[in-house]
């Protein structure tokens, strides 16, 4: 099982960014967090949590490095019990919020893996990004993490904007990896509505030659690509466990929850969810649907697909893909050897 | 009878010929004004939108004329080629025909095919110069190229503008005056034609009849003397486009609408001859010969699953059109289907059109053919309507195709343009008459698969959209023809094979890959689209394979977000039709049609 913790506030909004988080509520802070110790509790019983059962955290946001160790210290108190021997715990960090007594303070906590916003490390760049950081801030920042004492660090890159060359993100892959990281995600701009580019579509700018060779260039460096978005020499469980299709608590303003075959969003007005912290919008999944999930995550992922679980004509399909050499069989699971192509793939199996 | 006036208006598209009736109807005071909504006449949405009539409609109106009242019996015609069996039914029960001409722009070819119609039918034609308010109408000039195109006189044409009302109580006075009072004879046995039929939702199939001998009476049997069905008449009604009234019997002389109580498919049937089920007539009224399509196109569910579905629509479709035939038929690359018979392209256009927004189908219509009489070696002849099934090239001893006498009237500027057309589309010229200085009219033998895609439209633009054109089938001659068939990832697609001129072949071949080319999306692999004449090889274009088709983006848990931009894209790929594996979409197969 996996817990998503969700921290909903931003010293500034990312001009690309669709997440629920405010820059305005920094005074609701603590009640935020009492309310989210309440959810909590309340879902380690629906989820009847008991024993060392939680093999991952993941506390993301908007900005968890906003948010003073203290206040996190009641909510680990709470869900330490439950952690498997082995677990990741990763917190999100913005260089510029993240100084060096916050991060000792999330890892005295038990947090061990860090993944930092860093986007580029281009100023120009990251001014078009509207990222509240500069490029010194994240080096300095992902040193200090390996100081104290973080041996899972990753980051991430945006790619596929106006505001690049080849030579751009070549700089940006060779500052990288001269930081102590073992993990990096590599993210292609999307425009979302309700968003600072909403109505500048233009700056996502993808040629797919430039892609194919950064993401190769960043497996060049020895990360191996486990998703399409995701490279290292450490996978992260957390990121598998969702592929896995694993149930996951979701707290937090903005937070999504996965349990048996209902996905739930708690709300996500900050000031409604400190009022009802439990009220969540339930959605529940057809067969179909959960099908269609495992397809796609299974193809942009190295999860893969288990034969098991296709129809007759998803399997028919499947075996001319196998033969065309887009996929790969291997042990009962199908596997996708280009994660670009994957959306294409899992359309290719239902039409 | 003697005051009985039954009529038909004939006129070319656009020349006002709804307008007038909607007129005539409201002169009559048959309606309010506020009643008069758009073109009364037109029905159907799609005749509205086209500004076209399919289906004949029919009123009956009272009419007082120097103190003495008259029935005025309005039978509007088709006003479309394709339906020609029909406007030819509808002029048969008429006594006389309104020749509507506009005042600016002339006699266009449909307008002397259907004349020629009504002339063989004995009909007195009213010609009617219609329009005469417009800046550009020359009302002189027209009835002068009446005379001259048509041969009939036309000193004492109706001089009318529908629109204004101008002229229309002439008109009317004229109508009295002029067509002659129903022929038959009341005291003979029940004798009437059915000029139009129709499914209504409550009544079930109901016939339009005039009635000649005789007369209809309800509760009486009746038979239908093609196939010797009897039924009884459950009611009869007067047709009005608003308020029917119904009425105990059709008089000699008479129009009604006759209820019959039939579910059936096609048991009512435009063009045959009700009678008297104890006492049958001797002779039926002309010779009674099924709707005969000309163009034939499979039709196709996108969604297999919907073969049934498409099945009931056309069953459906063919209540209220017994023009329409089909049958079951199979095709490697598109499923279950029909192969479906039109009476011309209008006609197949809008019986898919209906299909998909009556019926919510999705479709595939492969590229119309005509029927090929292909003689083997052997003797024995196969009439081919579908491409992919013309047999191998060393069994065919010859293949013969219908040609069509076509019709063309063009202003004189333009008459360099329609002659290198109608040369390109292998025409051969049969007449050259200048119908005053400015308009030619042209007869060329063509044949007919030159003229069933896409002639129509380039006539028109070579033209400015003045030229027009009509067309008769004549008769079957040999022809230097071979199949065209085009490959998709190295496999025939039966559903894109065309005849084509042995000419041309090549040249057809190359344009159609090329527009494949661009129509085609990108797929996972790289796909070769081929034009081959047999096993010959004559074209080649590749598409190349898809790159990137993902969104490489954080959605954390919010997995449902992800899945519902790829419900998304799904929704867009199920308009398409996955062929082995490759998705063509529906343009594709339309791509054969313009290969110009």
């Amino acid at each position: 099982m996996l817990l998503y913790i969700h921290i909903p506030f931003c010293d500034s909004k990312c001009s690309y960014c669709s997440f629920n988080s405010y820059v305005d509520k920094f005074h609701l802070k603590k009640t935020y967090m009492k309310a989210l110790y309440t959810q909590l509790e309340h879902e380690l019983a629906r989820y009847e949590v008991q024993g060392k059962v939680i093999e991952s955290v993941f506390i993301g946001g908007g900005t968890p490095s906003t948010v003073s160790a203290e206040l996190y210290a009641p909510i680990f108190e709470l869900i330490t019990p439950f952690f498997k021997d082995n677990i990741e715990v990763t917190s999100e960090v913005n260089p510029n919020s993240g100084t060096i007594e916050w991060m000792r303070g999330l890892f005295n906590l038990g947090v061990n893996r860090l993944s930092f916003g860093v986007q580029s490390f281009n100023n120009e760049k990251l001014k078009k990004l509207a990222r509240a950081h500069n490029s010194d801030q994240a080096k300095s920042a992902i040193t200090n993490a390996k100081k104290v004492g973080f041996k899972n660090i990753s980051l991430d890159i945006i790619y596929a904007t106006a505001f690049e060359s080849k030579a751009l993100l070549e700089e940006d892959l060779k500052i990288a990896f001269t930081l102590p990281i073992n993990h990096l995600s590599a993210y292609a701009l999307t425009i979302e509505a309700n968003t600072a580019f909403e109505h500048t579509p233009e700056v996502a700018l993808e040629k797919l030659e430039r892609t194919q060779w950064f993401l190769q260039a960043i497996k060049d460096h020895g990360f191996e690509q486990y998703e399409i978005s995701n490279f290292g020499t450490y996978k992260s469980k957390h990121n598998l466990g969702y592929w896995e299709y694993k149930d996951y608590i979701g707290a937090g303003a903005g937070a999504v929850g996965f349990l048996k075959d209902t996905r739930y969003y708690p709300l996500t007005d900050i000031e409604q969810y400190i009022k009802t912290p439990l009220s969540i919008n339930e959605e529940t999944l057809s067969a179909e649907e959960i099908l269609s999930e495992k397809i796609f995550l299974g193809f942009r992922s190295l999860i893969g697909v288990d034969k098991k679980i296709l129809s007759a004509y998803q399997i028919q399909r499947a075996e001319i893909l196998l033969e065309e050499e887009k996929l790969t069989f291997l042990e009962g699971k199908y596997y996708n050897p280009d994660y670009l192509l994957s959306d294409e793939l899992a359309l290719f199996l239902d039409t | 009878m003697k005051n009985i006036r039954n009529f038909s208006i004939i006129a070319h598209i656009d020349h006002g010929k709804s307008t007038l009736a909607d007129r005539i109807i409201q002169e009559c005071g048959s309606v309010t004004d506020r009643e008069m909504g758009t073109q009364m006449m037109d029905t159907m949405d799609i005749e509205q939108e086209r500004g076209i009539t399919i289906k004949a409609q029919s009123v009956r109106l009272n009419y007082v004329k120097d103190g003495k009242p008259y029935i005025l019996n309005l039978i509007d015609t088709p006003g479309h080629v394709d339906f020609s069996y029909e406007v030819s039914k509808s002029l048969a029960s008429s006594d006389g025909a309104l020749l509507i001409v506009d005042a600016a722009q002339g006699v266009e070819a449909q307008t002397i095919a259907n004349v020629y119609m009504a002339l063989d039918n004995n009909l007195e034609i009213l010609p009617v110069i219609n329009k005469i308010d417009l800046p550009a109408a020359e009302p002189e000039r027209v009835a002068e190229e009446i005379e001259t195109s048509i041969g009939i006189d036309a000193t004492d044409a109706l001089l009318v503008s529908a629109k204004s009302g101008i002229g229309i109580k002439d008109l009317l006075d004229a109508i009295v005056d002029r067509v002659p009072e129903p022929s038959g004879d009341p005291d003979k046995t029940t004798k009437a034609i059915i000029y139009d039929s129709w499914f209504d939702a409550y009544l079930g199939a109901v016939a339009l009849v005039r009635v000649f001998d005789g007369e209809i009476k309800k509760g009486q049997a009746i038979q239908l003397m093609s196939n010797k069905e009897v039924h009884n008449v459950l009611e009869l009604m007067y047709p009005h486009p608003l308020k029917r009234h119904n009425t105990p019997s059709i008089q000699s002389g008479e129009i009604g609408i006759v209820v019959l109580g039939v579910k059936e498919v096609g048991i009512v049937n435009v063009g045959d001859t009700m009678t008297d089920a104890k006492e049958p007539c001797a002779e039926s009224i002309g010779d009674y010969e099924p709707a005969k399509p000309f163009v034939f196109a499979g039709m196709y569910p996108i969604d297999t699953d919907k073969f049934e579905d498409l099945r009931e629509a056309l069953d459906k479709l063919r209540l209220n059109d017994s023009s329409l035939s089909y049958e079951p038929e199979t095709s490697l690359a598109l499923g279950f289907g029909f192969r479906v018979g039109f009476l011309g392209m209008l006609h197949m256009e809008v019986v898919k059109e209906r299909l998909e927004r009556e019926f919510n189908l999705d479709l595939i219509a492969t590229a119309p053919s005509v029927v090929y009489n292909v003689y083997l070696n052997d003797g024995t002849l196969v009439e081919v309507q579908n491409p992919s099934e013309l047999p191998e090239v060393n069994h065919i001893e010859r293949i013969e195709e219908p040609y069509v006498k076509a019709t063309v009237i063009t202003p004189s500027e333009y008459l360099g343009n329609v002659m290198n057309l109608l040369v390109a589309k292998r025409g051969i010229q049969q007449k050259m008459d200048y119908l005053n200085e400015e308009r030619v009219l042209l007869e060329y033998e063509v044949p007919m698969n030159e003229i069933v895609v896409g002639f129509y439209d380039t006539l028109k633009s070579i033209s400015k959209g003045y030229a027009s054109f009509d067309y008769d089938p004549t008769e079957f001659k040999i022809g230097d023809l071979v199949k065209l068939d085009v490959l998709v990832a190295g496999d025939v697609v039966d559903a894109l094979s065309t005849v084509v001129p042995r000419t041309s072949s090549e040249q057809r071949g190359r344009a159609l890959v090329k527009d494949m080319k661009e129509i085609i999306p990108r797929q996972l692999f790289e796909v070769a689209v081929q034009a081959a004449i047999g096993s010959r090889v004559i074209a080649r274009e590749t598409i190349k394979s898809m790159g990137k088709n993902v969104t490489a983006k954080c959605y954390g848990g919010d997995i449902t977000r992800k899945r519902k931009l790829l419900e998304k894209q799904k929704a867009g790929k199920k308009r398409m039709k996955s062929i082995g594996k490759v998705n063509l979409p529906q343009e594709a197969f339309m791509s054969v049609l313009k290969m110009d």
